[in-house]
């Protein structure tokens, strides 16, 4: 029997197929527009936002509304695209916007000195909570406004297990963290 | 007549309401995620440029895909999100990427004094064809990468200088 032979139903496979790909399709188009413009799940790790987050993950709920209108305010946890290496976003604290005076420690493990800056006009001022071990407008000075993301929620702490599980390298996060529920919810300073 | 009588089809009007209203979402999407990812038209104007952009205004057509891939070199002109105002978004040349050394005059308008600085990695060294009249990294200072837009591909009005930019 000819291989294009009528037993073999190929304009239906194939207009099947296509309606398939056309929902798989949209599914991530709707996907994609919910985390560019309205929230989105981020996976962060490392010691800078120590005790806030943790060092070994979290799942973050972080929501790309607020910046666009201008509503973020010293004391946010936003994402921010590094102004030293584009391909990576850090999540670190708001201290100041622009116009504002401040103060800080330059080197926290070898000194005290302390400096008082005034951060320029349309720029924010971020630290990491734990200013130890973070990499931020200490070192590479302030940050322009256009390069703020997005604005963190919450943490997700069912997805923080998963994450946990997942990856084998990580050590999970301890029990503690995980029951009782004092770790779902809007962010402590 | 009752106004919700059988005599108005406010079913049949309601349905036609949704699928045409529909029909102008999917075209605004459409429209809104190629001007984000692939090109879009935008107006310049302004003196920064001056003689490769019009004073007046020039449409030109910047694409959205190189710069997410890395490929934007020193003498492209790129739309760059402003430092200093968010919401501004702005039209310069890209003189020296990451870890170039530049050589610029500060003030050409009240002296000839140059100063060589070197451009901090991931940060790109922009300046405006016209240095007498633009406010470009020689006031701000290099701008992180993260807040190019766009490079320029071609002036698409007005139509005596359409086609590519030349240096």
């Amino acid at each position: 029997m000819n291989l294009f032979g009528n037993a073999v139903p190929w304009r239906s496979i194939a207009k099947e197929a296509l309606e398939r790909t056309a929902i798989v399709t949209r599914f991530l188009c709707l996907l994609h527009v919910t985390n560019t413009y309205i929230c989105t799940p981020t996976l962060v790790y490392g010691p800078s936002m120590l005790p806030t987050l943790n060092l070994t993950g979290d799942v973050l709920l972080a929501e790309r509304v607020s910046h666009r209108l201008g509503k973020v305010r010293p004391g946010d946890v936003v994402l921010v695209r590094s102004p030293v290496d584009p391909r990576k976003s850090l999540t670190k604290r708001v201290v100041a916007m622009g116009g504002d005076k401040v103060t800080f420690v330059v080197d926290p493990r070898n000194s005290d000195r302390v400096r008082t800056i005034t951060v320029p006009r349309g720029h924010v001022w971020i630290q990491g909570d734990n200013i130890y071990a973070s990499r931020d407008s200490r070192q590479f000075g302030a940050v322009p406004y256009g390069l703020v993301e997005g604005k963190i929620l919450c943490r997700c702490i069912l997805m923080c297990i998963v994450a946990s599980i997942v990856c084998i390298k990580r050590t999970p996060c301890s029990p503690m963290q995980v029951w009782p529920l004092d770790g779902f919810g809007l962010l402590h300073h």
